[in-house]
């Protein structure tokens, strides 16, 4: 800018002191006044006009130059920049009158409800005026609470005018009528008394006999004038922080030319303006059409219309979807204002503020390369002559840079840029590059192609988890495509059918390090979702480990050799173990080549031990298993098993590489996924393995038995239907016929498709390849194989059986309501066979359902995760080991209640340590080596003494819950089996004389003894991994919750519905489920409560207590209602049919009937008018005159059968379910029973006689906080998401739950994760501004002066700010060494 | 795991005169840029460094979290890329970040992590004071 230039010279620099760089702290948001706007303006902008004739802007017009350069050629008149250079200037333009901003229409108006129209004072009386003032005062109160009370006012002062109601002023007497928001005009409508009294006061005056009538509308100008003479207190007693004449808009800024782009089209003849501009040239023309008419004194009433029109016109600049705007005033085609830039997904706020663009990326089609390690990724060269990354010269790299800007910007190993030390640029494109290189010197920087080892992030969208990116190092390769190691496939949920996937390269220091030690795939191998593995081998890996560890496999010295070579590059040495066979010749089993693969030489000391069973184990015998099932590995020795899916594949905690993670560290996990990808690349290259026709030919028996399974259960299906036709079908408790009849004949087909699928996996040979895809888990299931080669089987469209198209018929080819199977979408061929025309027709209804819900979930989940999202990001875990949002309010004291990190849980439910792999572990690695067993007693000793250390105490971040599960497993399982062992050998505690003592124990200690080394490892091993798993400080644990909860949403299908126990009780389950859930929503779809009975055990007193609570009619108990005529009066009998009282064992008589009767809010009857004749009759007498007596005993009559008896209103129904139960060991033969309650009602079904209410459940949330507090809402949410999550078979740590139940409670209501929840978690304007309804929050944050703190997640990042999380939660110092200065010579000699 | 390294009491007393000698003759220039950048770090004064900690027991967990750990290689390595002077012997190593590992290994970091409590106070902690989760070398026994 030139302006610089005119700053006086000083002879000297003055010393400015370096305050380093500056942050922003906060903002505030506040009203922009009339005063600013013109101070900030730099010229006056009144002409509607944009360029002359010679294409120069006007002056004073829309594009006047001092406002900035309108396009490249022009200059700016006030800074005298170009148009690269000049931020740009506002302008100003000044309204004749004022008018509303619709932004903050909603506040004048409830400002005009609260004040008086003619005095401006508040309508409150002067003591609640106080204690309102006082309470708003007060220091401590938030803005939520704030604007709460600022509620209550307005809400006392509309209450003070509703209806006709006038209120007058306790000030100056003015009488106030009711303030109602217009279409962008506000109404006060003061009430015909008012009228009356004004038509009154002109009669007397003038001889004026029409009537005056007041126009209602009160204009802008009088609300301004109102607003102005309102005192400072009122403002702040209406949260206001701002004088309240700032909310009408008396001139506006003209924004700068920067903002709203002039671009010339045609070649330079038209100009094309921008929407802001466009607004406000309309504006302008009707601020003038207003100055006219004003100014024109003839018309009065004209100048209103010119305002309407200028109203209309600023509205729409401001929010062009305002409401209320007529026909005549919308412009012709859509142009934005202000709200529209801001909002939405592509807004100011989601598009460019919290979701920027980058540079140095790239993205192409992905394919596989097993020979990549999984930490790699392969960059084609013409991606790496394009990114590069800025790197310093050093002594260690000069010659490499030298080569690199030599070789310049085309050749592979070069370099784009160089960069000095002082800043300037230089391209290698043109320049001498050869010179450059010679210059190069330590302190430049140069951009240089990407090389081998280079660190990128990696990403596939859509971004569910945190492992959708991770940083991978770069090899540089040929070709076109992105490939990375397909055992990396899951964390991205990629696949090679044209995926396409990003690349970032980061360009600083610090970032790649970042990157590399947290976003590594080495450090990520597992998810934080359940702790489970994520990055393991798939697909092909599996089916040749499969074949390679068959039974049958022998090699001998050269193939084995051979074999043993393919794991690696050739680099690492390998010991070849000892033989399997010696004579007649050297041969290894498959399953050595294992042991190799994990442990290649016998220096490296990895001793796996663990033990697996695969899906194809048999249930007994262990590692004596017919189909070698279980998978037994010793010391890095495969013993038994052939291993598949369970071993080597994702989603478990305790197949080979958790233990290689867990035991021996994420790299040693990594090598031999490694390895085993190399190796069964090129392994199953050699040996082969395909798919033909062949393969899914059935043969003749599997045909037979097919047709005989199928014809089996067509019969039964026929039984049934004709049974249902005769009305003879035994009906399922709580269904009726037809719904049992589907029950039944759906359950009938569904076994078949599952019942020659077993048959299919019998009779296909043990070569077949889909056979051996499916038993070792890389692909297909046996269903998949039935419907290649058997049959295809049910098909179902939204849960049943395909549904009826046409009158009574799924389609014209079967007669009308046939219900026979393949009339109702079952299809009896196979894929093989072909389908028939009828058959195809039903799958492909079945296949659309599954696209459309797809479809349909990925919006819904979406929208799902991004609210989980927004209401977690900024949860983390302090150092003191709380988790805190942002503005350090406490969520949880401690994380999940013992600050594990879930993604480091080794057992299954969750449990920090799985006891008895790592018992397994030590035992196989320390053997005893002669050492003696330890007794019972030694063991407690031992164990209850290391548990009294520091570090197995609460202080020393040991929590009870693990201790006491230690201390059980040790001394609880392990020493009661050895002291129960011990006695069944008759060693005992005593002296045992036998000669075979030693013998004794020797089998005693082998078979669960432990030495006292074994029990030390084993207790300093689980202690100190224990320590090591907890959650460390700074995780973001908030945002790895949400991802958490999220992406398994979209693996739901969308509409699952379930039988809670019993049939025909639906529970709304999956992703609407986890909505209701989240949402906190007041209605729910399928409310249950779940009763416990205080008898569980006996049956009649369930049913009783059922009949209690279902709620009974009049009409149902009643033998008879009948109208009695009597001479003098009439009634209504009412007999009750006792039998069916007795029998139902409802406890109803006359008399309870007769409460009943009077309780019912309707009937309108009183006390005397029932009168009870005996138990079981009763008599009602209707009061009415003569004439409509009759009427009245018929509408009785009608109205009496509905009366409610006995039971709650709001129960539908209620079910007696079974229960086995099986969690008592005692007796396994016990049954019992509890309630299913479909409704609402939580406190009424408590309160029933029998029902066991402190274990009577409810999964309506919001209902169960109202009835029991918020403690039991937290447990509530967490048993519901929970159950929701585990019957689509998906594990979620429970923690995770709980935090989002911590969150959505702990402010003492339960909080929805939606935009109104959302608003009462957070402070932050800025964050919830790039949430929900963008301009709403910053209308109001601006009314009431808020301030932002940027603190949060979300608003870092929309202020380019690195946030308090994770790394940023602390600060690096440097240490320097102090350094003793010695001021004197230092001696000629010493 | 973590009983082999328990040599807590190895503070950076006795290190800088050694790294000195191999590294110092070659370039003159660096040690010039080098005093220019940790200037802001060192910022508000060493003497605040030496009397701040413990005025009461210190109670944030004594292991280094990942986040520490990537951040203080994140910023030594960027240290080691301008040429500052390495404080551990190289056996061939020039990836910066590398370098940086290998300090950490020896712990012969210079920095102190300051860990702010949500009070705002903190807590000073010299990265050789912290324990530090081991590499899976050790145990897996080479390469």
């Amino acid at each position: 800018m030139k302006r610089t230039q005119e700053i006086i010279q000083f002879t000297k620099e003055p010393y400015i002191e370096d305050v380093g760089p500056r942050k922003i702290k906060s903002i505030q948001f506040s009203l922009f006044s009339e005063v600013e706007i013109l101070k900030l303006g730099e010229v006056e902008v009144y002409r509607g006009v944009y360029y002359d004739s010679t294409k120069k802007p006007i002056p004073n017009g829309l594009l006047d130059p001092r406002m900035g350069p309108p396009n490249k050629n022009g200059g700016c008149e006030t800074c005298h920049g170009n148009f690269r250079e000049c931020p740009g200037h506002y302008g100003y333009l000044v309204l004749t009158l004022p008018v509303y901003n619709v932004g903050y229409l909603g506040t004048v108006v409830d400002l005009l409800k609260c004040i008086c129209k003619c005095c401006s004072s508040i309508l409150l009386d002067d003591k609640e005026r106080r204690v309102f003032l006082k309470k708003m005062r007060n220091p401590r109160t938030e803005p939520l609470m704030k604007s709460e009370l600022q509620k209550k006012v307005v809400k006392k002062c509309t209450s003070m005018t509703s209806g006709q109601k006038s209120v007058t002023c306790s000030k100056c007497g003015y009488m106030n009528g009711m303030v109602k928001k217009g279409q962008l005009k506000i109404i006060h409508e003061r009430g015909n008394r008012f009228l009356d009294e004004f038509n009154a006061a002109i009669s007397h005056k003038i001889d004026l006999k029409t009537s005056v009538s007041v126009p209602p509308e009160i204009d802008p100008k009088a609300v301004y004038s109102l607003f102005k003479n309102m005192s400072d207190e009122d403002c702040e007693l209406l949260y206001l922080s701002d004088r309240p004449e700032k909310l009408l808009v008396t001139s506006i800024p003209v924004p700068p030319i920067a903002i709203r782009p002039s671009v010339f089209v045609d070649g330079g003849t038209q100009s094309n303006e921008n929407d802001i501009t466009e607004r406000l040239k309309r504006i302008i023309q009707e601020n003038a059409r207003l100055l006219e008419d004003i100014s024109d004194t003839s018309f009065q009433n004209k100048s209103l219309n010119a305002w309407v029109g200028l109203q209309m016109e600023v509205a729409q600049y401001i929010n062009s979807d305002v409401r209320g705007v007529p026909l005549h005033l919308q412009a012709s085609k859509p142009m934005s204002g202000f709200t529209q830039r801001l909002k939405g997904k592509q807004g100011r706020f989601r598009g460019n503020l919290s979701g920027k663009r980058v540079e140095y990326t790239g993205r192409t089609v992905i394919s596989p390369d097993p020979n990549l390690k999984i930490t790699e990724v392969a960059i084609p060269i013409l991606m790496a002559r394009i990114l590069t990354y800025p790197e310093r010269v050093s002594q260690h790299n000069i010659e490499k840079l030298r080569q690199c800007v030599r070789n310049g910007p085309n050749k592979y190993p070069g370099a784009k840029f160089i960069k000095h030390p002082d800043g300037t640029e230089i391209s290698l494109m043109f320049s001498s590059r050869k010179r450059h290189a010679d210059e190069l010197k330590f302190g430049y920087i140069v951009d240089r192609h990407l090389e081998d080892g280079d660190i990128v992030l990696f990403n596939r969208q859509p971004s569910l988890h945190r492992m959708s990116i991770m940083s991978h190092r770069a090899r540089i390769m040929p070709w076109r495509t992105l490939r990375f190691n397909e055992s990396v496939c899951n964390p991205y949920n990629a696949d090679f059918d044209g995926d396409e996937m990003n690349m970032h390269v980061p360009q600083t220091e610090e970032a790649r390090t970042e990157a590399l030690m947290l976003m590594g795939v080495q450090n990520n191998l597992c998810t934080p979702k359940s702790g489970e593995i994520l990055v393991a081998s798939t697909q092909d890996f599996l089916t040749s480990s499969f074949l390679i560890t068959r039974k049958d496999t022998f090699y001998d010295r050269a193939s084995f050799s051979l074999i043993c070579s393919y794991m690696g590059d050739g680099m690492d040495p390998i010991d070849l173990p000892t033989p399997a066979l010696i004579k007649p010749v050297e041969l290894w089993t498959g399953k050595q080549l294992f042991g190799v693969l994990l442990r290649p030489y016998s220096k490296m000391r990895v001793y796996v031990n663990l033990t697996v069973t695969e899906k194809s184990y048999s249930g007994k015998g262990e590692t004596m298993c017919p189909s070698d099932g279980f998978v037994y590995f010793r010391n890095s020795e495969l013993i038994s098993g052939q291993l598949g899916k369970a071993t080597l594949g994702n989603g478990n905690k305790d197949g080979l590489y958790s233990v290689l993670l867990r035991d021996y560290k994420s790299h040693a996990a990594a090598t031999c996924m490694n390895r085993l990808a190399k190796l069964s690349a090129r392994w199953i290259g050699n040996h082969g393995f395909s798919i033909g026709i062949d393969d899914v030919t059935p043969g003749e028996n599997l045909v037979k038995q097919k047709q005989e399974e199928i014809y089996q259960n067509y019969k039964k299906c026929e039984d049934r239907i004709q049974q249902f036709n005769e009305g003879k079908l035994a009906v399922q408790p709580g269904c009726d016929a037809a719904q049992t009849l589907e029950a039944e004949v759906t359950m009938a087909l569904n076994k078949v498709r599952d019942d020659i699928g077993k048959i299919c996996m019998k009779a296909l040979h043990w070569r077949n390849s889909p056979l051996i895809m499916s038993q070792c888990g890389s692909k297909g299931s046996p269903i998949n194989i039935s419907q290649m080669i058997a049959c295809v089987g049910q098909q179902s469209v939204g849960g049943r059986r395909a549904p009826d198209g046409f009158i009574d018929r799924s389609l014209p080819h079967f007669p009308t309501k046939s219900k026979f199977p393949a009339a109702k979408g079952f299809v009896a061929h196979s894929f093989f066979d072909g389908l028939s025309a009828t058959e195809f027709f039903f799958h492909t209804m079945g296949g659309r359902e599954g696209l459309v819900d797809t479809a349909v979930k990925t919006a819904d989940t979406g929208y799902m995760s991004r609210r989980l999202m927004k209401a977690l990001e900024d949860l983390a875990v302090y150092y003191d080991n709380t988790v805190r949002n942002a503005s350090a309010s406490i969520i949880q004291f401690m994380y999940g209640d013992d600050g594990m990190d879930p993604s480091q849980m080794e057992e299954k439910k969750g449990r920090p340590l799985n006891f008895s792999r790592l018992f397994m572990k030590v035992k196989a690695t320390c053997p005893p080596r002669g050492e003696k067993g330890l007794s019972y007693s030694e063991i407690c000793e031992i164990v209850n003494e290391r548990l009294s250390y520091h570090d197995m105490s609460p202080e020393g971040g040991c929590s009870e819950a693990f201790r006491a599960s230690l201390s059980d497993f040790l001394i609880k399982n392990l020493a009661e089996t050895l002291k129960r062992l011990r006695e069944a050998l008759l060693l005992g505690e005593e002296q045992y004389a036998g000669g075979d003592r030693e013998y004794l124990e020797n089998v005693a200690l082998n078979i669960s003894g432990i030495t006292k080394k074994q029990l030390q490892v084993f207790l300093n091993m689980c202690i100190s991994r224990y320590h090591l798993k907890r959650l460390e400080s700074g995780t973001a644990i908030g945002a790895i919750g949400a991802q958490s909860i999220g992406e398994p949403g979209t693996q739901m299908t969308l509409k699952t519905f379930h039988f809670a126990g019993v049939a025909s009780m639906n529970v709304t389950l999956g992703v609407p489920r986890i909505k209701e859930i989240i949402n906190a929503a007041k209605k729910i779809n399928t409310p249950i409560i779940t009763a416990k009975l205080l008898s569980a055990a006996n049956l009649t007193a369930a049913r009783m207590i059922k009949a209690r609570i279902e709620k009974t009619l009049l009409g149902q108990v009643a033998k008879s209602v009948k109208i009695v005529m009597a001479s003098r009066l009439a009634s209504i009998a009412i007999t009750l049919d006792m039998e069916t009282i007795q029998v139902s064992q409802l406890c109803i008589d006359a008399y309870t009937v007769k409460q009943s009767i009077l309780q019912t809010p309707k009937i309108k009857l009183k006390e005397q008018q029932v009168k009870v004749l005996n138990p079981r009759k009763l008599e009602v007498f209707p009061q009415a005159n003569k004439d409509k007596l009759h009427f009245e005993l018929h509408r009785l009559k009608n109205k009496l059968p509905a009366v409610v008896v006995k039971g709650i209103t709001t129960v539908q129904r209620a079910v007696v379910n079974k229960e086995q139960e099986r969690d008592r060991k005692s007796d396994a033969k016990g049954e019992t029973y509890e309630l299913l309650v479909e409704g609402t009602g939580l406190l009424a079904v408590m309160g029933i006689d029998g029902v066991d209410g402190r274990n009577t459940k409810s999964n309506h949330i919001m209902e169960v906080q109202q009835r029991l507090g918020i403690e039991a809402a937290r447990i509530s949410i967490i048993d519901e998401i929970n159950y929701t999550m585990s019957s689509h078979g998906m594990t979620i740590d429970l923690r995770h739950m709980m935090l989002l139940a911590d969150l959505m409670t702990y402010k003492g209501e339960v909080l929805g994760i939606t935009r109104h929840g959302v608003q009462k978690m957070k402070d932050s304007v800025l964050m919830l501004a790039s949430f929900e309804k963008t301009t709403d929050h910053l209308f109001s944050a601006s009314v009431n002066g808020r301030d932002d703190k940027i603190e949060g997640v979300s608003e870092c990042i929309i202020m380019g700010i690195p946030m308090q999380i994770g790394t940023g939660m602390f600060k690096l110092r440097q240490c320097v060494q102090q350094v003793e200065l010695n001021y004197q010579s230092e001696p000629m000699l010493s | 795991m973590a009983d082999d390294d328990y040599d807590m009491d190895g503070g950076y007393v006795d290190e800088p005169i050694e790294p000195e000698p191999d590294e110092g003759a070659e370039i003159e220039e660096d040690n010039g840029n080098n005093e220019d950048i940790p200037d802001p770090l060192l910022g508000e004064g060493e003497e605040k460094t030496e009397q701040e900690p413990v005025e009461r027991p210190r109670k944030t967990s004594k292991y280094m979290t990942k986040y520490e750990r990537a951040r203080i290689l994140g910023t030594r390595a960027l240290q080691i890329s301008m040429n500052a002077p390495v404080m551990v012997e190289l056996e061939g190593e020039t990836d910066p970040l590398e370098i940086a590992m290998k300090e950490l290994r020896e712990r012969k970091i210079p920095f102190t992590i300051r860990r702010y409590l949500p009070d705002g106070s903190y807590e000073d902690w010299g990265v050789d004071e912290l324990i530090v989760e081991d590499s899976w070398k050790r145990q897996v026994g080479g390469t």
